[in-house]
């Protein structure tokens, strides 16, 4: 039995690949419907690469040795003899399924920086617009405002036009330029200019005027100011514009969760762009025994690559041959997941455009003083121990959102830049998912 | 044809589809205040979509902090944005 | 700063109150500690203050005065660390005979006590089982954030003349003719006569460095924290199942889960009497049975969702109490370490007496109990 931890297209490539030779796959996911958030469609698939997505869908759902376990929270994973067992809740109810081997492609969600005003409704991730357009059949608002960085926000921008927004601004921090860095990953990924000239398509056809180099630094009662940014993502003085929005949706790439992982004890490394990443082997298997990982848990890289890294991941589960052209195919794609890096970077100027009283931590409602101050009134030198001081992180995201940020705001007073201790440690949670009281202890005396 | 449910928000009845995430139905009823933060007061509204920052969390039926993007409404559910 | 009176190695909130208390005898202190402040067993601490959980005897006696010191030491640093006289009431679910005997007995040695039948306890803990009709309440248990704590406390002396080092790792503690004389860091040597070795878990390893011996090692435990939830538990509560076995040295002996609520709103769910190390890595067992010994006293936190888990690293001695005093071999070195689980609550009372020992005054009680001498010379 191999369970697999994610029906994104990493975890669906990883199903199908194991289950070509027979081999028995429980496909857990969170979601009613198989997808991830990549493929989050309502009903039909609609958009770019639809067939693919269909595909992999088709083979999955006929696949006899498949199970699909949908609406699953795994809590948390543990070692039991030789084998893994994951606990989760379904319905209320905790479960556990023991298996030989595991497959992690749990994925990834928004990475987001504090502005002013980014607490406030209406502001929201792309991948929160794009959810309740796809998920939900719902527009978040009329006139949209896409920012942040990245080619995700193209199919965001496209997606709720499409439905009839009307997108005010497409900015990106980055200008495209920077593609000139990457030659060589664009000349092996010919594929991706079609992909590109089907959003340049759309783009135009709604009159999307894409902005670049210039980012949302606030948002307040309704109006967004727009400021021009400089590569380092300082804000360049009087060259500000406002503008009214009743959504603005702001990302800047993707952190990945490595919740599980990390609970397995399955070795991680930071990656060039400072996210935390589990460190794999050519077959995607982790530091751990049986336990293998795929997609965007072992570095941002897209769907593309997400598909590949399962299918190997897949195989090598289930004691299938990887053929060579496979294991070329993910050099190709990985090489392109690190033009997107080198393309998009994230500059620590952001933190200039943060105020005294701007929410910090969402959960526990830290102001940017307060974290200041921890480090300049309290001595704290990190997020940890600024956390402990403000309670920032302490909330029910558990630092999802904040940690990262935190760092940064806390290296930059300190001058002393982020340690991989500090970035793994924050990356890390005990408890995957929640789990009430009551459930936990019922677990207990079922046991 | 999808059929249409009732559940109601701080009183108010929300119609929506079946299948519809709360915090879905509420956007879509115009209702973008979720909840108001226990510390500042603040109003608060959907933010990843995805169930990862809690920032759209409400009382259903009872019970506190239930992320209302990923709950399904039901018909005759009680949502509240009390704390 | 160039020659400290005294340095202070260790910026928890042991070394933090040792710290303030050398510094308001007129002492020049300066305090280092490997990481920040904070950074070791304190930041993992929930900031129990409590004298119900102590038998009747030396530590007993610590714990009560160091109660009455974290109120003055509020008093000179400012409110700061969100003390709290909140009170414990400590439950009897079976048979209560054991848990009044140690009441009356706590009475007897200056503890507060109110023995309370059922419908005084569900005034007091109006969420607890209904089925629980016996306990006894304890005015004098109190709670802080002891993080703020200590780096409150390390504010303080600074503002006071005092110095703080952070990040520096001793390497060596300069020994001559059986007195110390410094110690060397990898942020540079510091001489001074007076060394306080506050290091909490690393204590037995500091005292290696200046060739003596202290058998302190860590033991893991586990805390449990909930969503911020409406006011559910007013109070430090636990359960007295373990006072009729306290005695005993069994190994299979069970914990003691306490459940309080906090300001910030979560529930806090951890282990006072670990007569029982945990070791080894998250173990999820021991998340089941801390939920289920919580559930059990207050029902109502069935629905609450755990948040998180953490485990901290307690310091203890063979004897499971705290080691306050000078070194058996090294002069001018003090220990204050091993305060096990009682760390926060126990911190500036060993303040005092290690304050008072330095400068030879008399102090509140006798310390022989705590002497480091006590497990002999080892190894000279």
């Amino acid at each position: 039995m191999i369970i697999v931890i994610g029906a994104g297209p990493a975890g669906l490539a990883a199903a199908e690949a194991a289950s070509r030779n027979g081999s028995e796959v429980a496909l857990f996911d969170s979601a009613s419907r198989m997808g991830g958030q990549y493929w989050r469609h309502r009903a039909a698939v609609s958009g770019y690469r639809s067939n693919r997505a269909d595909e992999i869908f088709a083979k999955v759902s006929s696949a006899q040795s498949i199970t699909h376990i949908s609406e699953a929270n795994i809590w948390s994973a543990e070692r039991e003899g030789g084998l893994i067992r994951v606990n989760y809740l379904q319905g209320g109810i905790e479960s556990s399924l023991t298996a030989e081997k595991v497959i992690i492609a749990t994925g990834a969600y928004d990475r987001t920086l504090p502005f002013p005003g980014w607490d406030t409704p209406g502001s929201m991730t792309p991948g929160a617009a794009q959810s309740l357009l796809k998920g939900q059949g719902v527009l978040a608002g009329k006139r949209i405002i896409i920012a942040g960085t990245g080619p995700f926000l193209l199919p965001v921008a496209t997606g709720l036009a499409e439905a009839g927004a009307d997108i005010v601004a497409l900015i990106d921090a980055n200008s495209p330029l920077r593609w000139s860095l990457s030659p060589l990953a664009l000349l092996t990924n010919i594929a991706k200019f079609s992909e590109l000239m089907y959003y340049a398509r759309l783009i135009r056809k709604y009159r999307i005027r894409p902005q670049f180099r210039r980012a949302v630094t606030a948002y307040e009662d309704g109006v967004a100011t727009i400021s021009a940014i400089n590569s380092r993502f300082h804000i360049k003085p009087g060259k500000s514009q406002t503008m009214r929005a009743d959504v603005v949706a702001v990302g800047w790439g993707f952190v990945p969760d490595l919740s599980l992982g990390g609970i397995l004890g399955c070795a991680q490394r930071v990656d060039s762009d400072g996210t935390v990443i589990f460190e794999v082997d050519e077959n995607q298997m982790s530091s751990q025994p049986h336990i293998w990982i795929a997609g965007e848990a072992t570095g941002i890289g897209g769907a593309d690559l997400s598909l590949v890294e399962g299918e190997i991941a897949g195989l090598a589960a289930s004691g299938q041959t990887i053929e060579k052209a496979l294991l070329r195919k993910r050099v190709r794609k990985q090489r392109f997941a690190d033009a997107l890096k080198r393309t998009y970077p994230v500059r620590d100027g952001w933190r200039e455009w943060i105020t005294s009283d701007t929410t910090i931590c969402r959960c526990e409602e830290v102001k940017s003083q307060e974290i200041k101050d921890s480090v300049s009134d309290l001595g704290a030198e990190d997020s940890r121990t600024s956390k402990l001081f403000t309670r920032a992180g302490m909330g029910l995201c558990q630092g999802r959102m904040c940690s990262r940020n935190v760092s940064e705001i806390v290296s930059g007073i300190t001058q002393c830049a982020v340690t991989d201790g500090e970035r793994i440690a924050a990356s890390n949670r005990p408890i995957a998912a929640p789990i009430s009281l009551g459930q936990l202890s019922d677990g207990k005396n079922s046991r | 044809m999808t059929h249409t449910i009732t559940f109601t928000f701080n009183g108010n009845a929300i119609q929506c589809e079946e299948g519809q995430s709360i915090a879905a139905a509420l956007i879509n009823s115009n209702q973008r205040e979720l909840r108001r933060t226990r510390f500042g007061d603040e109003p608060r509204s959907i933010f990843c979509g995805i169930g990862i920052c809690f920032d759209c969390v409400v009382l259903i039926n009872g019970v506190a902090n239930q992320r209302s993007c990923l709950v399904e409404a039901h018909d005759g559910m009680i949502v509240e944005s009390a704390q | 700063m160039k020659n400290p009176d005294a340095i202070v190695i260790g910026a928890g909130i042991v070394g933090a109150s040792s710290a303030l208390s050398l510094t308001n005898a007129g002492l020049k202190v300066l305090v280092i500690d490997r990481g920040a402040v904070s950074s070791g067993t304190t930041g993992a601490g929930e900031g129990n203050i409590l004298v119900s959980d102590k038998d009747p005897g030396p530590e007993l006696a610590l714990a009560l005065h160091s109660r009455n010191l974290w109120f003055e030491m509020q008093d000179d640093v400012g409110d700061s660390f969100e003390l709290e006289a909140k009170g414990g009431v400590v439950v009897a679910r079976r048979d209560d005979g054991p848990l009044m005997k140690l009441a009356s007995e706590q009475s007897q040695h200056g503890v507060m006590i109110e023995k309370c039948n059922q419908s005084r306890l569900h005034e007091l803990e109006p969420y607890l089982h209904p089925d629980i009709s016996s306990g006894v309440f304890y005015p004098q248990d109190a709670q802080c954030q002891p993080m703020l704590a200590a780096a409150h406390v390390i504010r303080t002396v600074v503002q006071r003349g005092g110095e703080f080092i952070s990040q520096a790792k001793v390497t060596r503690i300069n020994v001559e003719n059986g007195a110390v004389t410094g110690i060397e860091t990898t942020r540079g040597t510091f001489n001074a006569p007076i060394i306080v070795n506050a290091t909490g878990t690393w204590a037995g390893e500091l005292a290696e460095l200046a060739g003596s011996h202290l058998p302190i090692a860590p033991r893991k435990g586990f805390i449990l924290v909930t969503e911020p939830t409406k006011k559910y538990i007013f109070h430090k509560v636990y359960d007295s199942d373990y006072v009729a076995n306290v005695a005993s040295s069994d190994a299979d002996l069970q914990t003691s889960t306490v459940v309080e609520g906090t300001r910030s709103g979560t529930i806090l769910i951890g282990a006072s009497r670990e007569r029982v190390g945990f070791d080894g890595a998250m173990n999820y067992e021991i998340l089941r049975t801390l939920a289920a010994q919580a559930t059990s006293l207050f029902p109502v936190l069935r629905d609450v969702q755990l948040l998180r888990a953490y485990r901290g690293f307690r310091p203890y001695a063979p004897d499971h109490l705290p080691v306050i005093g000078q070194d058996a071999k090294v002069k001018g070195l003090w220990h204050s370490a091993g305060h096990e689980g009682a760390g926060i609550g126990l911190a500036p009372g060993s303040a005092a007496l290690i304050t008072d020992a330095i400068l030879g005054r008399d102090s509140f009680m006798d310390a022989a109990a705590f002497s480091p001498a006590r497990f002999g010379r080892v190894k000279s």
